[in-house]
């Protein structure tokens, strides 16, 4: 088994190589359109429109955009556990700012602010003290739920009383932009930025090679630390943006709600890169992850099973997924 | 090291100093000071609670701590074994992130056994075989099919999660048996059972884990496995016992959950930050800077003593992620330390 894929193999391996390594490529796009299918046979419901954009705005939305930090982290060969840190901080100045009367615009600033300080903090840990990411948010996850469990007195969740709220309050949980909810039209949109970004600017070209190999890229000159404390930092205020509209949707703030996106934007990353040749990390991949974990949620609730079966079930799927994915890598080599 | 020392070989007297102070300093590094710092912090920590907490060091509150540690204790011993055999980086290394919710699946298939009437046997016989499918589950998704660890148990701990919220419905199935009801009593001198459970498992690891030639393997394994695998070590065999291993340590956890609480309960998986913890804390305390058996079970007494310490003097337990997430980030930054240093 040859170990370096990248020099020019000898003529025999060429096809073997397209071919092995386009087969399982497309495993995940396989997966999604039999899942589809199956579900528009068997899930009652499930192949209407009012179904799919209930799809996109309550299942897609959020987790895709805490997916896509999730991507740029793992891109640059780190990860990020508190993503659902980031989203109740956001959520919790957000709603305590609009609690008191501030203005909204104040508000909105406070929330980002809160994320920030979360992504700022992972900046610090990871570029400046050089811990792994791993531990880092792991640390920063830890520290963030008892900030918030001192902040609400245990847990408790804050509630906006409806009647007094600013018509752009309401916008951002339920507005509608040329018909398209505007959440929903937040989520594309920051999906076109992070695929821009990640694909056509230099910082995102410094990210991926971070990812690809760190030593190459600090010896290369890339500005390695920065890049990597920017990326958290960007992470951070990105599933803040996540948090603002999860709360405004919901008008209240629920403590350490965040934490439930962590799993499942990881899963939707790992599953996106099986899309591309070599694993990486990619928007594109982890948009269909997303959309793919969108639609088993929704499609079991409308085939009925036990809300508790559909995690096992989600569970298990990205568990295969995973399994090809990695498999794939292996036989590749 | 030092092997680095170039000494002039006309100086036979330079040549013995240089030796012997290069022993010394072989003792006395960076290392060392942080490892006795951090021994120190902890007794300071004992010393000052015993001061503001009167009773903090009776019997009877020891006995408490260790208790209530035995079923940290035994998990934080399993992710101890997977991250021996697995290697330090954390990325690419051992973990095994589902420890937790396994012991929350093994609890409910327990108690579940023993609501509706099966004997002791096979309830106790079932809950270990759910725990060992669980690293089964994990060894063949890590070894056999190359996923990284992080994400395979990660998966692995959201499958668990589920089936346990499938056998309890959220719910918490209450569970009592004899042998339940002789763990969570007490033992001879009148101290608790499960205090001599946890001192007894942590007794039989160490001298397994640290005192025989399986042990000695899972630390080659882990610590270079090029190495173990040029030395004719089966690297993938090491791997996945320490995964069936952390799997047995979750269903073990299980029935001194089932015991302590008389029943499943629905918030396992919070334990595993503790958990975490625990294990990258015990390295802090090992001299070669790997994870040990002893190291984890140091970590685990000191959380519980903390914890009890905060519950005695009125500090808030909301106070306690914050701290364990600041110890995680101190067990890191002086372990990295150390690691700089010696080299």
């Amino acid at each position: 088994m040859t170990t370096d894929t990248s020099s020019a193999p000898a003529s025999e391996t060429v096809a073997q190589w397209v071919r092995r390594s386009s087969a399982l490529r497309y495993t995940v796009v396989l997966a999604f359109l039999l899942v589809f299918a199956f579900l528009s046979v068997k899930a009652p419901g499930f192949l209407t429109v009012s179904n799919f954009v209930n799809i996109l705005v309550n299942n897609f939305t959020i987790l895709a955009i805490v997916s896509l930090a999730m991507t740029l982290v793992l891109l640059t060969g780190g990860i990020d556990l508190s993503v659902g840190t980031a989203i109740d901080l956001a959520s919790l100045l957000f709603i305590s700012l609009i609690s008191a009367h501030q203005s909204f615009l104040v508000a909105i600033a406070g929330g980002l602010l809160g994320a920030l300080a979360t992504g700022g903090f992972n900046a610090f840990l990871i570029g400046g003290l050089r811990i792994a990411p791993f531990l880092a948010t792991l640390g920063t996850l830890f520290i963030g739920e008892s900030v918030q469990q001192l902040a609400t007195n245990g847990g408790q969740p804050i509630y906006l009383i409806t009647g007094t709220l600013a018509p752009a309050f309401i916008y951002v949980g339920h507005g509608v932009f040329f018909g398209i909810p505007f959440p929903l039209c937040l989520a594309i949109g920051l999906t076109a930025i992070f695929y821009l970004l990640t694909e056509r600017t230099s910082f995102g070209r410094n990210a991926v090679a971070l990812g690809a190999n760190p030593n190459v890229a600090w010896y290369s000159g890339a500005r390695v630390r920065s890049t990597s404390g920017l990326v958290y930092g960007l992470s951070a205020v990105t599933c803040g943006v996540a948090g603002i509209i999860l709360s405004a949707t919901i008008k209240a703030y629920v403590p350490l709600s965040g934490n439930a996106y962590i799993l499942d934007a990881i899963g939707a990353t790992f599953i996106g890169t099986t899309l591309h040749s070599e694993g990486r990390p990619g928007v594109l991949g982890t948009t269909l992850g997303v959309l793919l974990l969108s639609i088993v949620t929704n499609g079991l609730l409308l085939i009925g099973w036990n809300f508790y079966w559909q995690q096992v079930g989600t569970g298990v799927l990205i568990f295969f997924v995973l399994a090809m994915s990695f498999l794939g890598r292996r036989l590749r080599g | 090291m030092a092997s680095d020392l170039t000494v002039p070989d006309d100086a036979a007297a330079t040549k013995l100093s240089a030796v012997i102070s290069s022993r010394i300093g072989a003792w006395f590094n960076v290392g060392f000071f942080i490892r006795a710092g951090s021994l120190l912090g902890f007794v300071l920590v004992i010393a000052y609670f015993a001061v503001a907490a009167p009773g903090f060091l009776s019997v009877g509150n020891i006995t408490n701590v260790l208790e209530q540690s035995a079923i940290l204790g035994v998990l934080s011993f399993g992710m101890t074994i997977v991250m021996i055999a697995g290697g330090s980086n954390v990325i690419t290394g051992g973990i095994d992130l589902s420890i937790a919710n396994n012991l929350g699946l093994s609890a409910a298939v327990y108690a579940v056994l023993l609501k509706t009437g099966q004997p002791e046997g096979v309830a106790l016989s079932l809950t270990i075989l759910t725990g060992l499918g669980v690293g089964l589950l994990n060894a063949i998704a890590v070894v056999a099919i190359g996923i990284l660890p992080l994400i395979a148990t990660l998966t692995v701990m959201n499958i668990c999660a589920g089936f346990e919220l499938v056998i309890t419905q959220n719910t918490v199935l209450q569970a009592s048996s004899p042998l339940l009801a002789v763990l969570a009593g007490d033992g001879p001198f009148g101290i608790a059972t499960l205090a001599y459970v946890l001192l007894f498992v942590a007794l039989i690891l160490i001298v397994v884990i640290e005192y025989t030639p399986f042990g000695l393997r899972l630390y080659a394994v882990g610590g270079f496995r090029e190495a173990a695998l040029a030395a004719g070590l089966s690297v993938q065999r090491y791997i996945a016992i320490s995964y069936i291993l952390s799997g047995l340590c979750g269903s073990l956890g299980a029935v001194l959950s089932v015991a302590l609480l008389s029943g499943s309960s629905t918030g396992s998986g919070d334990m595993l930050l503790s958990v975490v913890v625990t294990a990258l804390l015990g390295v802090v305390f090992s001299r070669r800077v790997v994870p040990t058996i002893s190291g984890s079970l140091l970590s685990v007494l000191f959380i519980g003593f903390l914890i009890n310490g905060f519950q005695l003097t009125n500090i808030s337990s909301y106070w306690v992620n914050g701290v364990e997430g600041l110890l995680i980030l101190f067990a890191v930054a002086t372990t990295s330390l150390v690691k700089r240093g010696d080299s």
